[in-house]
């Protein structure tokens, strides 16, 4: 909730997540290791002038699936680099399911399942445990997925483990910490509208999926005071059950021992849950306008403009990678044309972003000084333009591919991300090899690929322009923009509690 | 430290993530706890079991320096094919003269631009214009200065030939030739960050690049050329009004600092004033560099699948063509003691923030361990007394902690407390209850469960780091630079583990004093908003 202003001041939250979800971890990767090589010259070369060896074949950490008679789905992953363990239970669950008018419930229930307590056990002796042993246990509902984490060295495996499996299946949602939490959640819905990128964030996102839809509501006083205790744990009991839960565990352990006290752990949790959810629909709801949201106070508009978007497992999906590549980036177009010849921003993306089970956005944006703002947004909208009407040269189209594969490898430094990879893609009902097939679409991605996606899925007229800044020194520029369309203002001012 | 980087954006890749990195940070080094000089106890540390794990990274370090004083530090680890790399300068926000704020960062950013052979398609035709457009420059500043005298047409057509130059100029250049080349052949995390006390320059490749990591990172800092220098001005104070003008927090930072330090360069933004960031010249920016960034400046750390002997060799083929420079003059100035509380209050629409610091000495100093005990009571985790007491107990505040090494640790800084009121709360409430804590920690011994706790987390945050090449490279460098030895990486948890509750005592009680104290009040601009 307060990611935000933790993020503004201090890289790492400290108090609710000491060591913010070290989901998976580490581990002996079975990669074959690459010899040295001997050094070609004893002088020094440009780099035009050197040769590299071929990186080793990519060999994949050894995993274990197995799955318990109550439907929990159990991956294991030995790794003995460090005295380490940690886990991550995948939660089929979202706060896109939750009612509209008790907009929070998934997020509090998440905060709860872990600060609320459970049967045998209250909060305190549960921090204090864990904290006096440097140990963490972490739970959250997000959009799409409920996440249970905990990271422990590997001498604490049984205490750490104990604790997660009596959080996960016995929480009883102390009413004192849920108005705690509540109170939390006021004061960053009070603090929702202090930094201009995630005012820009969500307003964009509200007239994109519109303001009611559950990919982009907000949680409001009203929503939050309608929630109560009761709520929170049938929320809880109709969708935290051992047969919508993927368990993942990774570390200094020995597999069969471990799998023997998950067995212990969870298998005599019986399953409750037993409905489908239905996934809410999207359609877009504001296309082609322009919007402002005034702040007088600031010097800069942030700018975001953006449509609905699509899937991963689109068969375009790599496509749309490479062309992201050309876009972006270190000698990417936006880049090089609108921050470095142009001198118009810090910050300035264009990207098709796609997700998992609903459509993403194509998205872009930055900050420029106001006097700027329409320069700005006809330099973006020119750049996305002109990768629809002109092939890429080959240079580019060899840039953006190498790009991706070249650093490939970095997706497999460590184990865990193997194992969260595998996770997500069964969560989300993916092939095993998704990575390798998007490995494989990059590889025969040519020019007119590029041209033909950047043609089918950018439609340069539907897009949303959103702009917070200093209306009075903006709105001229922008309504050269389009004549025929003014800038709409929207209201951001916080709805008080009814 | 404050940091500013060099880029805000990242393209998306494969992995989760969002597309904008806001690095708007208060960073503390890698680890909860930072270094210091070692102390002789070293009883528990020795008798744990993570101890081995310690001792073996320790024998996996080589370093060496080359004979021009360019130092290297080597961890091999071969879990992948990775390795990652970062270049320390030491020079940051203090080294800059008044009225230069901003040139370390401003150089980190041409850093960026290439060399007379990369980013370029011809320099000995682009640096003629190169040279006309400052000379340009000058004169159009001069007449600016001269006011009212000076003819309107004349600075017109001065200005009309500037962009023409300008243009000229960068018909010639390749934009970000040097980070396409890093990205394409497999870079990832290319980025540059300034704080006060040093400037980072990092990356990782695949472990067969290594050869062309020492072509292109000796070739940027042997033959740079500032090019789209003016261009790139723009885009800094971008930067600026992101980061600071239009950001309450960033705002606030500065003000703060300005009034905690009257003395110290800390006292300044590392992202420069406006006026001074416009005021800078390339050739300003050329000397810093020729003054700074030379060999016995610059440490590098290597972290990840090589071999320390080829490193070595290739280190002396590559960064030996530098040649051997005077040592940079130090900072001279020295923060006085503080003799009374200062207070600042900064308007903005914003919810309120309560912060505060007093000042402590540099990281090397016996006592820093003590600090770090302190930060870690005080602020790690849900039972931590800032936690329990203001957010979970009084419920005064959203969130509050405390930590060490604002705005950097080299010298004597600050301990930085902060806490975001809770709705219908006031500062004052978050400052009474702060106080109570620092009251309360400097004036009883603070119990054995919680020191053990802070002490047993120190540990496990070390152990836990070793396994990030990257995050290595980082702490590696960080403590060979301040400390002079790399090694006080892991001697640290010496010092922490021989921290008694009666140091705690000593040291608060010192520190903690009305007159060692400066406060700032974010307030909103409707006074009546903030109950």
């Amino acid at each position: 909730m307060l990611s935000l202003l933790r993020r503004l001041f201090y890289p790492r939250p400290k108090s609710r997540s000491p060591w913010l979800i070290v989901v998976g971890c580490v581990t002996a990767i079975a990669i074959t290791l690459l010899q040295p090589q001997p050094s070609a010259a004893a002088t020094a070369q440009h780099y035009t002038d050197l040769e590299f060896p071929p990186l080793p074949e990519i060999q994949l950490p050894d995993s274990t699936r197995v799955e318990l008679d109550n439907g929990m789905v159990v991956y294991l992953v030995e790794d003995h680099e460090l005295p380490l363990v940690s886990g991550s239970a995948t939660i089929r669950i979202g706060s896109r399911f939750e009612p509209t008018d008790k907009i929070g419930l998934a997020a509090l229930t998440g905060e709860l399942i872990r600060t609320g307590g459970t049967r045998d056990r209250s909060a305190d002796e549960i921090d204090a445990t864990l904290e006096q042993i440097a140990a963490a246990v972490e739970t959250s509902i997000e959009l799409t997925v409920g996440t249970a984490s905990f990271s422990a060295l590997s001498e604490d495996t049984d205490t750490v483990l104990t604790l997660f499996a009596d959080i996960l299946q016995h929480p009883v949602f102390d009413a004192s910490k849920l108005d705690l939490a509540k109170n939390q959640f006021r004061g960053s819905i009070a603090r929702r509208n202090d930094d201009p990128n995630e005012i820009a964030d969500r307003e964009l996102t509200k007239l994109i999926y519109g303001a009611t839809s559950p990919y982009a509501r907000t949680v409001e006083y009203s929503t939050l005071d309608n929630i109560t205790r009761r709520d929170l744990i049938d929320f809880y009991t109709d969708h935290v059950s051992p047969d919508r839960i993927i368990l993942g565990l990774v570390g200094d352990f020995d597999t069969k021992a471990m799998k023997q006290k998950v067995i212990e752990l969870f298998g005599g949790w019986a399953a409750t849950s037993n409905h489908e959810l239905a996934l809410p629909e999207v359609t877009p709801a504001t296309v082609n306008g322009i919007y402002i949201v005034d702040r007088p106070d600031l010097s800069q508009s942030y700018v975001e403009m953006g449509h609905l978007g699509g899937l991963r497992n689109s068969p375009d999906y790599a496509q749309l990678g490479v062309m992201n590549n050309v876009l972006n980036g270190f000698g990417g177009r936006l880049f090089d044309e609108v921050r470095s010849r142009q001198g118009l921003a810090y910050t300035v993306y264009a990207a098709w972003s796609a997700n998992y089970d609903y459509p993403g956005l194509f998205i872009a944006g930055g900050q420029t000084r106001a006097e700027s703002t329409a320069d700005f947004i006809r330099a973006i909208r020119a750049e996305i333009e002109r990768i629809r009407d002109e092939a890429i040269t080959p240079a580019e189209l060899q840039a953006a591919k190498d790009k991706t594969l070249n650093s490939f490898i970095f997706n497999f430094a460590d184990p865990d991300q193997t194992l969260s990879r595998l996770i997500r893609y069964e969560y989300y009902g993916y092939p095993s090899d998704f990575i390798f097939q998007y490995q494989r679409g990059i590889e025969a991605t040519t020019i007119a690929d590029v041209q033909r996606v950047a043609r089918t899925y950018l439609t340069p007229e539907d897009l949303t322009i959103l702009v917070v800044g200093n209306a009075a020194q903006v709105n001229p520029s922008l309504n050269s923009l389009d004549p025929d369309r003014t800038a709409q203002p929207i209201d951001i001012s916080i709805p008080a509690a009814s | 430290m404050r940091s500013v980087n060099f880029w805000g954006v990242w393209s998306r890749g494969l992995a989760d993530g969002w597309w904008r990195v806001v690095c708007i940070t208060l960073m503390l080094g890698v680890l909860a706890v930072g270094g210091g000089l070692v102390l002789p106890s070293a009883a528990l540390a020795d008798r744990l079991p993570i101890q081995s794990y310690i001792d073996r990274t320790i024998a996996n370090v080589t370093d060496f320096t080359l004979e021009n004083g360019m130092r290297f530090i080597v961890l091999e680890r071969h879990e992948s094919p990775t390795v990652s790399f970062i270049t320390y300068a030491n020079v940051g926000g203090v080294d800059e003269p008044p009225g230069k704020t901003g040139i370390a960062h401003f150089l980190e950013h041409l850093a960026f631009k290439g060399t007379t052979r990369i980013g370029t398609t011809d320099y000995a035709a682009e640096q003629p214009l190169l040279d006309r457009l400052d000379e340009l420059h000058r004169e159009i500043k001069r007449k600016q200065a001269a006011g009212a005298a000076i003819d309107p047409d004349a600075l017109a057509a001065l200005k009309a030939e500037f962009e023409q130059v300008e243009t000229a100029a960068n018909s010639y250049a390749i934009q970000n030739e040097f980070g396409q080349i890093v990205q394409q052949a497999g870079g990832v995390g290319l980025n540059a960050t300034t704080s006060a006390d040093a400037t980072r320059y990092f990356y990782s490749f695949p472990s067969n690049k290594l050869e062309l990591w020492m072509s292109l990172e000796s070739e940027r800092f042997l033959d740079p050329v500032f090019r789209e220098f003016y261009k790139e001005q723009q885009v800094i104070l971008e930067e600026r009004r992101l980061r600071t003008d239009n950001s309450p927090i960033g705002a606030t930072i500065e003000a703060f600092l300005a009034t905690a330090f009257t003395t110290h360069p800390y006292r300044h933004p590392t992202i420069g004033f406006a006026a001074d960031i416009e005021g800078l010249s390339r050739d300003e920016v050329q000397a810093f560099f020729e003054t700074y960034y030379v060999p016995n400046n610059l440490t590098v750390a290597i972290v990840g699948d090589v071999n320390p002997k080829q490193v070595r060799r290739l280190a002396k083929t590559y960064f030996g063509r530098y040649p051997a420079g005077p040592t940079p003059p130090p900072v001279t100035q020295v923060e006085p003691e503080q003799t009374a509380e200062r207070s600042i209050e900064v308007r903005m629409q914003s919810e309120p923030w309560y912060i505060e610091g007093y000042h402590r000495p540099s990281l090397n100093h016996p006592d820093n361990a003590t600090y770090d005990a302190i930060a870690s009571i005080l602020s790690n985790g849900r039972t931590s007394r800032l936690y329990s007491a203001l957010v979970q107990g009084q419920q005064v505040a959203l969130y509050a902690e405390g930590f060490n090494g604002f705005p950097g640790d080299r010298y004597p800084n600050l301990m930085l407390f902060y806490g975001l009121t809770a709705p219908g709360h006031s500062v004052d409430e978050v400052q009474a209850a702060l106080h109570e804590e620092i009251q309360r920690i400097a004036s009883e011994p603070v119990s054995e469960i919680e020191l053990d706790r802070a002490k047993t987390q120190a540990r496990a945050s070390l152990l836990r780091s070793l396994n990030s090449n990257s995050g290595m490279a980082s702490s590696l460098v960080n403590y060979q630079a301040k400390t002079g030895d790399w090694r006080n990486l892991f001697e640290q948890l010496k010092a922490i583990d021989a921290v008694t509750a009666a140091d705690i005592l000593r040291v608060a009680r010192a520190t903690f004093t009305d007159q060692n104290r400066t406060i700032a009040r974010l307030l909103p601009l409707d006074a009546a908003a903030n109950p």
